[in-house]
């Protein structure tokens, strides 16, 4: 069995056992290759069947949210961008950090099943293996190996947090990324565009939304207990699904993430049509990052947000003197 | 039975659409859809299964169908909507066109769907043999045929390589047909055996698939007991409520009814809605489905149990998109699986 | 600009009505009584039925009619100020507009099963407005039923409905009681105190009666609780439910329970049915 399971598998035992936590939130399998998916667990027996691998993309911080509510003490594992959403929710004061206990997961990357598919590699198999770039596929036919991250789900290879920046017990040693890859490249690709075509690129993008919220549930930080979008007495037709609608939907909802966003990109992941919604929040990110400088939310939460404060000398938008446009 | 060689899928196209709205599935940044077809469009049939139902073609995911506006301080209701073009839809599989046949259950029951209807009868759906079943497809276990389609089926067609295999299954799919005469070929004693080879390979590989055969009579057969399960708690604790599994699924067919515009002048529209979303059921004095343990509960009984009681089939086709698509890979053969139907 | 309301054709296309009288019953209720533009009811119906009142742009509501289906010239409609659709009810005057489709559901059983026995009607608060459709119905076919016993509580003197009927019409009519009580004792009320189900117990009335019962849930509940105490047996027992709908005909999905359309196959139960179903209501 893979070291980082057993180390999982252990601690968790060790943690509940010991009455250091109530409850761990871990990942097991399920019966297919690509199935490991999210569990909270109470039973010292069901900790044989946690596991670590290259498919344990969801981030478990959001389920602290609701399970802190029903239990004092929670054992929780993190990769690197989950313990960015971990830090954010604490400066939103969604949770209580004191009551959590961190299992740090040094993350390589997770594997996309639809490229996997895509690829064709999924033909009868049966297990994926991953130790840092090297992929294992085994099948009922043999077994196949390949170096590299074509299988990585894209935003993993933008990941810019791999390590947790945040854990009581590190679970495996801190991985390092080989590739220096540019942190915004698509952004500056789109801020390139004319602003017509930015304008119609992005119509034709939210044009193809059929409003399930997929994006803003799986979203670790928007934690908002009535979303304004849920809420009828808000007047928002929250439903309708007429392109300023759901334009409206995403400018809000990016607005709303504004400064808070850690850059998951969960969002993009489960998007059923395949918008580019990281592409948004990646620019909110770069600007304020330009406007207020430095800020990577949130691998400090001593630092304070920069929606959050407000210094004199910030910038400011609204002040014509400082800005183009009709005078 | 006739055929069509893939050299000429193109002015066969080319052909529909000077008669009827064509949808094939279009490949745009990477997902495949059903979507009309222009020339010049990116046609991906080889791509199994859509990344959206084609359920939007005859149950669009918004629908205006009441205009309203004051006429001299009278209110005044006009009916709008619904759709009168001819269409055609190429490439449908098997398990999404027998996904029309339950939602037909639905919307052609009393009172009928006058949307739906429009909709239905003005479309011919060919649909075309799965010749590469994928792991997540469990249709057989519905009784669905991938090797056959029939049901909601106008033409069936069969990829065997140099050309598509094309078999009238209606009046609307002989009619078609006849439109497309010159371009259709005859076949030969030798692409009925390629059919047949076709066919029995679908066969096998649909017999190596994890799920071909679930059992599901001990869930539908036990309502209450089902319902009283402690499953529901367990399994429902990572679902997120947030309804892909709804919107991707071919046979969901729930609906909201909402108002948009000024005072008393715009139009009343319906639009998919989700029993997993926490204000479906959401009353100004209560919920009876408080927690998402309710939901998530709601909509595989409905699936599995209550509208087989209804309708005499299941709610799914084993299309498998929900379990592509879960977030948090939460789908319902699980569920299946964990009531016992295994 | 001409108006196209003849084509509504399609089961979810309202017509227009418009609110002939308002009388104002409690603090947070009222009863709208709603005509054609041309005069006259809109449609017929059974009682216990439903219909759906649209206020566009605020959306529409579902809601019992109260008026007895003898009644030719309008429809009624109690409604409580609860929720969007109904506060901009409220908020209209006589003469305005809405639009109005149904009717929706099943009804009670007037013509068969309720057919000369004896009937018990037992109503918490707004509950009465389903039933006194059916109690006015069966005032105007009096002969083809037996005695009438009408139970009927609320919180206070003031949030009792209908009171021209439950004080005056009702209690003149031949064999039939009414036997009102409130929640909490008050100047000025000579009536009964208590709630709803332990009345039920204390009239200590004949079992062999079909009883008909509509209130908030908790009344139900212990309403019927009581009824089985006294001997009631669950297939005398009819009573009508309230979940959240939109199409009301039985397609959008919302309001089932177990198997069954609250809005298609409801909204009236008798109640050895509705302990089949799973308990999700
Ligand atoms: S996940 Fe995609 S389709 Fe769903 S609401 Fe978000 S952007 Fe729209
Ligand atoms: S429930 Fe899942 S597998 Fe079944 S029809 Fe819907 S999406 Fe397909
Ligand atoms: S599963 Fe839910 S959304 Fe789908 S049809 Fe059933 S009730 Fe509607
Ligand atoms: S089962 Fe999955 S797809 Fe469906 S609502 Fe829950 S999390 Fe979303
Ligand atoms: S209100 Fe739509 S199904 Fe009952």
């Amino acid at each position: 069995m893979d070291k980082t399971t057993v180390r999982m598998q252990q601690i968790a035992l060790q943690t509940l056992a010991n009455g250091e936590v109530d409850v761990i939130l871990g990942w097991k399998k399920g019966d297919e290759w690509y199935d490991s998916y999210p569990v909270v667990i109470n039973d010292i027996n069901e900790t044989a069947e946690l596991i670590w691998d290259a498919f344990c993309v969801n981030n478990l911080s959001k389920y602290l949210i609701t399970e802190l509510k029903k239990n004092l003490r929670i054992g929780v594992f993190l990769k690197g961008c989950d313990s960015l959403a971990f830090n954010q929710l604490v400066i939103d004061n969604r949770i209580d950090s004191e009551r959590v206990v961190i299992f740090g997961l040094p993350c390589p990357g997770m594997i996309d099943p639809q490229k996997v598919k895509h690829a064709g590699l999924n033909k009868g198999l049966l297990k994926v293996e991953r130790t840092g770039d090297k992929i294992v596929f085994i099948t009922k036919e043999g077994v196949k190996e390949y170096i590299g991250r074509s299988f990585d789900y894209d935003k993993c290879l933008n990941c810019r947090c791999p390590n947790p920046v945040v854990s009581k017990y590190m679970l495996s040693d801190a991985v390092t990324r080989t590739d220096e890859e540019q942190y915004f490249p698509d952004v500056t690709e789109i801020e390139k565009m004319p602003l017509e075509a930015r304008y119609d690129y992005w119509t034709k993008q939210f044009s193809k939304c059929i409003k399930c919220y997929a994006c803003r549930n799986i979203c670790p930080l928007c934690s908002c207990e009535t979303c304004v979008f849920d809420n009828i007495a808000a007047g928002v037709s929250s439903k309708a699904d007429a392109d300023c609608e759901q334009q409206f939907f995403h400018i809000i909802r990016a607005y709303h993430v504004a400064g808070r966003c850690v850059d998951c990109g969960e969002c993009s992941r489960v998007c059923p049509v395949g918008i580019p919604l990281e592409k948004l929040n990646r620019k909110i990110i770069k600007d304020i990052n330009q406007l207020y400088g430095d800020y990577t939310a949130d691998t400090d939460i001593a630092k304070s947000p920069p929606l959050g404060t407000y210094k004199v000398d910030d910038f400011d938008p609204f002040d014509g003197s400082k800005q183009g446009g009709k005078k | 039975m006739k055929q069509v060689y893939k050299r000429d899928l193109e002015r066969l196209w080319q052909t529909i659409s000077e008669h009827f709205e064509l949808y094939l599935p279009l490949e745009q940044d990477g997902k495949v859809n059903f979507m009309p077809w222009k020339q010049g469009e990116n046609v991906n049939i080889d791509r199994l299964k859509t990344d959206l139902s084609p359920k939007n073609i005859i149950f669009p995911p918004t629908e205006t169908y009441l205009k309203f506006r004051t006429v001299n301080k009278r209110l005044c209701f006009e009916s709008v909507g619904g759709k009168n073009d001819k269409y055609v839809v190429f490439g449908m599989r098997p398990c999404d066109a027998a996904s029309y046949s339950i939602l037909d259950k639905v919307f052609l029951q009393e009172p009928i769907d006058r949307f739906y209807e429009e909709r239905r009868t003005n479309g011919i759906i060919i649909s075309l043999a799965c010749s590469e079943p994928e792991e997540t497809c469990f249709c057989s276990s519905f009784g669905i045929a991938a090797d056959n389609p029939v049901l909601g089926t106008d033409i069936a067609a069969w990829d065997i390589g140099e050309s598509i295999l094309w078999q009238p299954k209606s009046e609307k799919g002989k009619k078609l047909t006849g439109i497309l005469d010159n371009i259709l070929q005859d076949t030969s004693e030798h692409e009925i055996i390629a059919l047949e080879r076709l066919q029995q390979s679908i066969r096998e590989k649909l017999a190596q698939l994890p799920w071909v055969d679930l059992d599901l009579e001990i869930i539908s057969n036990n309502m209450k007991e089902m319902f009283e399960s402690k499953v529901w708690e367990e399994l429902s604790k990572s679902c997120l409520g947030c309804g892909v599994c709804t919107f991707v699924c071919p046979t969901c067919h729930c609906f909201d009814i909402q108002d948009f515009g000024a005072e008393r002048n715009g139009e009343r529209f319906r639009c998919w809605d989700s029993c997993m979303y926490s204000d479906f059921t959401r009353m100004a004095h209560g919920n009876p489905r408080k927690t998402q343990t309710e939901r998530f509960r709601q909509r595989f009984m409905h699936k599995l149990v209550y509208f087989l009681n209804n309708n005499g089939v299941y709610a799914c086709v084993g299309c498998g998109r929900c379990v592509e698509k879960c977030p948090v890979n939460m789908n319902i053969v699980k569920v299946i699986k964990k009531l016992g139907g295994d | 600009m001409s108006c196209n309301c003849q084509k509504n054709v399609d089961s979810l296309i309202p017509q227009v009505a418009v609110i002939d009288s308002i009388r104002k019953e409690t603090a947070d209720v009222a009863t709208f009584r709603i005509i054609t533009p041309a005069g006259g009811k809109s449609f017929d119906f059974l009682p216990g039925q439903c219909a759906m009142i649209s206020i566009p742009p605020i959306g529409e509501a579902i809601f019992s009619i109260t008026s007895s289906p003898t009644e030719q010239r309008f429809l009624e409609f109690s409604i409580k100020k609860c929720g969007s659709v109904t506060e901009c009810l409220h908020s209209m005057e006589i003469g305005s507009e809405v639009g109005i489709r149904g009717p929706y559901g099943n009804h009670f059983p007037v013509n068969d099963v309720l057919r000369g026995r004896d009937l018990l009607f037992i109503a918490g608060g707004i509950g009465l407005a389903p039933l006194r459709s059916v109690i006015n119905y069966i005032m105007d076919n009096r002969r083809d039923y037996g005695t009438v016993d009408i139970i009927y509580g609320a919180r206070s003197p003031e949030d009792l409905v209908h009171q021209e009927d439950i004080m005056n019409f009702w209690p003149k009519q031949i064999n039939t009681k009414v036997h009102l009580t409130v929640d909490r004792a008050v100047d000025g009320w000579s009536g009964h105190v208590g709630f709803v189900p332990s009345y039920i117990k204390e009239l200590g009335l004949a079992n062999n009666k079909v009883a008909l019962v509509c209130g908030p849930p908790i009344m139900i509940k212990l309403g019927l609780q009581a009824l089985e105490q006294v001997g009631f047996k669950r297939e005398q027992i009819y009573t009508t439910l309230e979940l959240k709908m939109k199409c009301g005909v039985g397609k959008c999905g919302r309001c089932n329970i177990g198997d069954k359309y609250v809005c298609k196959d409801g909204p009236v139960f008798r109640c050895d049915e509705l302990q089949q179903l799973p308990d999700e209501y």
